[in-house]
């Protein structure tokens, strides 16, 4: 588990605005190892996608990626994605890793039959389209789909699951060894995305895929990754194996989190939403960027940034009050499992 | 295709046909003093001015007749019925009165004429706004589709038919680059040879220029549509699979940018030939428009109403063409609409 196929360092994305530059992504550092399932949880406007997009150097422009993100294949040397020609790019993207983003509903050219689709990204990839298309015919079959209709269809013919799930086949046509999901359920009903997600853990299996899985729904992301990275504010706070974080978070804003998820096992009351409100991305956050909610914090959370330490072998958080956090910020039910443990 | 769409639209083009020939019908019949009336006015100076003398009431029927297609002395419901079946079935639109020719025989021996300009100035006003829009749209917020929207707003605001007589005064009258009139140089032979053909562009260049303005307009479409298209999230998709960029030009945002432009298309070439009229006039271009025109200078009734009758025929045949083909080039109207 210690074989990382993406290294993220120093990562930080940019827009230029008209109040001032938004850092979206900050000193991002990352590992993500070779066929886990990782998750990068966080709320809406933490940066979860833009990290996910500099990933293929995909951020949308004016946006500037810096630092450095090395992939690592599995034979041959490492790539410097964010130095790739535009050439090299495009072979890059979905070749190595495909992307499964939020607007799935509308991924699909409305104009075209979802074959062409298929047959466009083999084309371009310079990909034998014979067999190719049949590889296709099989992804949508795993997924669940009558190729045949399906190929034939145009987008607007398929159901928002369908469309997603036929997303998910197209993702793998060129058997990419990562694969990133970008809120790939948000749109979708509770069974549809109970289906992918377990969809996904086969397609894992059979595929000897990398998966990361953005999403701001923990409890999913508790069923299906194997380790989880919590961002706030733009930057990486916590990261662990699920366990952990569930059982053993060190970072106040991660156990705040987990006690706000709704649960139906626990009362309204004893849910707890989390005060205060997320900054500005166009601000510079002197020191911790959780301070103004953090219910520890102190003056050295106010005068300097908190650096990332290692509590266990993968376990890191960047908290200066790591001990006293599991008191101050208790998560509800933490008797019950101390007593099941 | 979906037959019960096409017939639908069909019946809806025929009906707009019958309505029209009904109104020309109605025309008559409105002018001051009923057709027999002003068309004896008018048959009756000019026979007196060829000097041959007395008309009988029915030999002057006749000729009403013979002009317009209507029979004054017939109750209305014949008149009307009569009047159908001679544009319907015998394909005659009546003669004109200032010409002495069919009207059918005068229209068709113009409508080329009228088609190759206004073809050629469609055709090139959209592929201008089409290149220019995309373009535009590429550079967002850049010096050029700051200047060039500035441009062709000015453009658009003003009339192509200033714009026409701009260019005469400009490059025909001040510089002699074009020719100010006509549609061939008078003493060029007609035939199918090269100097003969170059006069017929050469004499169209001014018209065609001063009417594709009015197609220009649609680079601002085409601009707002292309950028719609670029924010589309299967262009994000298409960019991280990886596709080339022709590939998502071509395909993805200019075909679905486009699309809005089709219908547009379709429709401006009714719009074409009714701009037609004043363009051919300002260039003196021997086209339908100018035959239109000059009826009216010379009210030349069966003139008017054949060509009123013709330019209808022509904007609803270009809007059915561009509805029943539309499922074609967007699936989603899936060419039935409602049974998906």
């Amino acid at each position: 588990m210690s074989d990382p196929i993406f290294e993220v360092r120093n990562l930080d994305v940019s827009f230029a605005g008209s109040r001032g530059t938004s850092r979206v992504v900050r000193d991002v550092d990352l590992d993500v190892y070779r066929e886990e399932t990782l998750g990068i949880v966080g709320e809406s406007g933490s940066g979860k996608s833009m990290l996910a997009s500099a990933l293929l150097n995909a951020v949308v422009e004016p946006g500037t990626t810096t630092g450095s993100v090395t992939y690592r294949p599995p034979d041959g040397p490492a790539v410097s994605v964010l130095e790739l020609s535009e050439q090299e790019l495009r072979r890059f993207r979905w070749e190595e890793i495909a992307m499964v983003f939020q607007g799935a509903m509308s991924s699909f050219n409305p104009v075209m039959r979802i074959r062409r689709h298929f047959r466009e990204t083999l084309q371009d990839h310079n990909r034998n389209i014979e067999a190719g298309l049949e590889r296709a015919e099989s992804l949508l079959e795993s997924v669940y789909l009558d190729p045949d209709r399906v190929l034939d269809a145009y987008p607007h013919e398929l159901s928002g699951g369908m469309k997603q799930r036929a997303l998910i086949a197209l993702s793998l046509l060129l058997e990419p060894q990562v694969i990133v999901m970008d809120e790939p359920t948000a749109a979708l009903d509770l069974l549809m995305q109970r289906s992918i997600v377990s969809l996904l853990e086969e397609l894992q299996a059979t595929h000897d895929l990398t998966i990361v899985f953005i999403t701001h729904d923990l409890p999913l992301l508790t069923k299906l990754a194997d380790r989880l990275t919590v961002m706030y504010a733009f930057q990486l706070i916590e990261t662990a194996t699920v366990d952990t974080i569930l059982y053993d978070a060190a970072h106040p804003y991660t156990r705040a989190l987990l006690s706000a998820t709704p649960d139906l096992d626990v009362a309204v009351d004893e849910m707890h939403a989390i005060d205060g409100t997320k900054p500005d991305p166009v601000e510079a956050i002197a020191g911790c960027s959780y301070h103004p909610r953090c219910p520890l914090a102190d003056e050295q959370c106010v005068r300097t940034e908190p650096p990332s330490t290692n509590h266990s072998e993968h376990h890191t958080a960047s908290c200066f009050h790591h001990e006293r956090a599991p008191a101050a910020v208790p998560i509800r039910g933490d008797d019950l499992e101390e007593a099941d443990r | 295709m979906n037959w019960n769409y096409f017939i639908k639209r069909f019946g809806q083009a025929v009906l707009t046909l019958a309505a029209t020939i009904t109104l020309s019908f109605v025309l008559y019949h409105a002018m001051p003093g009923s057709p027999a009336e002003s068309l004896k006015n008018v048959i009756l100076s000019q026979q007196a001015a060829s000097g041959s003398g007395t008309v009988d009431l029915e030999r002057l029927n006749r000729m009403v007749s013979m002009y317009t297609n209507i029979q004054p002395d017939e109750p209305l419901h014949v008149q009307y019925y009569q009047y159908i079946h001679q544009i319907v079935i015998e394909g005659s639109l009546g003669t004109s009165i200032y010409e002495n020719k069919p009207v059918t025989e005068l229209i068709f021996e113009r409508v080329p004429w009228s088609m190759f300009i206004s073809v050629y100035a469609l055709t090139i006003g959209y592929s201008l706004s089409i290149l220019i829009g995309s373009v535009m749209a590429y550079t967002e917020k850049s010096r050029f589709d700051s200047v060039s929207s500035s441009i062709i707003i000015g453009l658009n605001s003003v009339p192509y038919y200033i714009v026409g007589l701009l260019l005469i005064y400009v490059l025909a009258i001040q510089n002699e680059f074009f020719p100010y009139g006509g549609r061939v140089g008078s003493n060029v032979a007609a035939g199918f040879n090269v100097t003969f053909m170059q006069s017929i562009i050469w004499h169209a260049v001014l018209p065609v220029v001063s009417m594709s303005m009015l197609g220009l307009g649609g680079a601002l479409t085409m601009r707002g549509n292309a950028v719609r298209v670029l924010g589309e999230d299967y262009l994000r998709v298409a960019t991280l699979r990886g596709l080339r960029r022709s590939r998502i030009a071509t395909q993805y945002v200019g075909r679905n940018a486009i699309l809005p432009m089709y219908t547009q298309f379709m429709i401006g070439i009714a719009g074409v030939f009714s701009s037609a009229v004043i363009v051919e006039q300002i260039f003196t271009y021997p086209g339908v428009g100018l035959l239109m025109y000059n009826a009216i200078q010379t009210q030349d009734y069966p003139l008017l109403m054949g060509s009123l009758i013709i330019f209808t025929t022509v904007t609803v045949i270009g809007i059915f063409i561009a509805d029943v083909t539309y499922g074609f080039v967007d699936p989603r109207i899936s060419a039935g609409g409602s049974d998906e």
